[in-house]
């Protein structure tokens, strides 16, 4: 796909349209991607049992030294 | 010219001239900048878990005995203070430790990635060096060194279990505070640009500085602090350390990325050439931050 100015208009105009599309479809993976780390960031720093409730305390105390050394609250 | 916009590098590419501004010319750089977040985040919390392991460990090791010495004193039911042996074992939570961290820094770095992509969104084709130093900084500042200076960290055995919520919430509040600062900041910084140099680091560094004032707005951590003042200084340091390790890690392979990244596209089309030998000039120079 040619996206120069030195091509036609309607040309241009189809990669311009392309574009967008790819941008916002970048924008979109990027917005995913940033909830699945916030999500992460939650189960390592913040989850005292709600996240994985039934078998216990898992992820907090398989994460309890790096929440300590990183200064995120710990018990 | 013809170039495929799926390639992984192209949306970084400095691909039309500018008499044309198209949408063409800001197409999204924000998916080769997800990879350098992640790899960046992955390698800076290596750095940091093995660092920690090596010398952080040794003190969790200590606190965790001091810990238990003190229950055996005052309480022998126990109670809160005897779930660290409960679930896995010391060396269990040795490895939990690294695993974390290498966890924390990929989802840091897709966040870190996500941020920069904005902030630069309009001008993605400045020089990556300098850029990745100056964020790293920022985020440095508002993720690790603000939230440590007003809750600074706390080896095993300190922290009560009836208050992990509120402090939680007190230390979500000094992350947000120190995000939201750096980017008043990073906006002072942005809009003072016609301004005199003194005058412009001047208001930055005072709005730093009230950035760092407004974290004490915040209640006080109300746990008690029943550790030996040394060992509590040793892991604080070592905390920040860590911090200060993952942040300089990720700089520099962000930034070593970021500059491959622009080298890989140097024997560019024509009509792109100009910007890219612009951006190669940089290399090593002290070029402004935009």
């Amino acid at each position: 796909m040619s996206v120069t100015s030195a091509h036609g208009t309607a040309h241009s105009d189809t990669a311009a349209i392309q574009s967008a599309t790819i941008e916002t479809r970048d924008w979109l993976i990027a917005a995913a991607a940033a909830i699945v780390a916030l999500i992460a960031l939650y189960a390592v720093f913040m989850d005292n049992g709600s996240l994985i409730s039934a078998t216990g305390d898992y992820l907090h105390e398989f994460a309890h030294d790096g929440r300590h050394l990183f200064g995120a609250p710990c018990h | 010219m013809t170039k495929s916009p799926e390639s992984p590098d192209s949306p970084t590419a400095p691909r039309t001239t500018s008499k044309s501004p198209s949408p063409t010319t800001t197409s999204s750089p924000v998916l080769p900048l997800l990879g350098r977040g992640l790899l960046a985040g992955g390698i800076g919390g290596l750095a940091a878990g093995l660092f920690s392991l090596l010398l952080a460990e040794p003190l969790m090791d200590k606190a965790i005995r001091a810990e238990e010495a003190r229950a055996h004193e005052h309480e022998p039911a126990g109670g809160a203070v005897e779930h660290h042996e409960e679930l896995f074992s010391r060396s269990t939570q040795h490895a939990g430790l690294v695993i974390a961290l290498v966890v924390a820094g990929l989802a840091i770095g897709v966040l870190f990635a996500v941020a920069y992509a904005l902030v630069h969104r309009r001008d993605p084709r400045g020089n990556p060096w300098p850029r990745a130093l100056a964020f790293c900084a920022a985020a440095f500042c508002a993720v690790s060194l603000f939230p440590a200076l007003r809750y600074p960290a706390a080896p095993p055995g300190v922290g009560d279990a009836g208050t992990v919520g509120d402090r939680q919430q007190m230390w979500l509040g000094a992350v947000v505070i120190g995000v939201l600062g750096m980017f008043l900041v990073w906006q002072v910084y942005v809009r003072l640009a016609p301004r005199p140099v003194p005058l412009r680091q001047g208001a930055v560094a005072v709005t730093a500085a009230l950035v760092l004032a407004l974290l004490w707005t915040l209640p006080d951590n109300p746990d008690p602090v029943p550790v030996s003042a040394t060992l509590l200084w040793d892991f604080r340091m070592l905390s920040l350390a860590s911090h200060v390790l993952m942040w300089a890690v990720f700089a520099a392979v962000f930034g070593g990325l970021g500059l491959r990244a622009v080298r890989a596209k140097a024997p560019a089309p024509t009509d792109t050439a100009d910007e890219a030998e612009s951006v190669e000039a940089d290399y090593g120079s002290v070029a402004p931050v935009r």
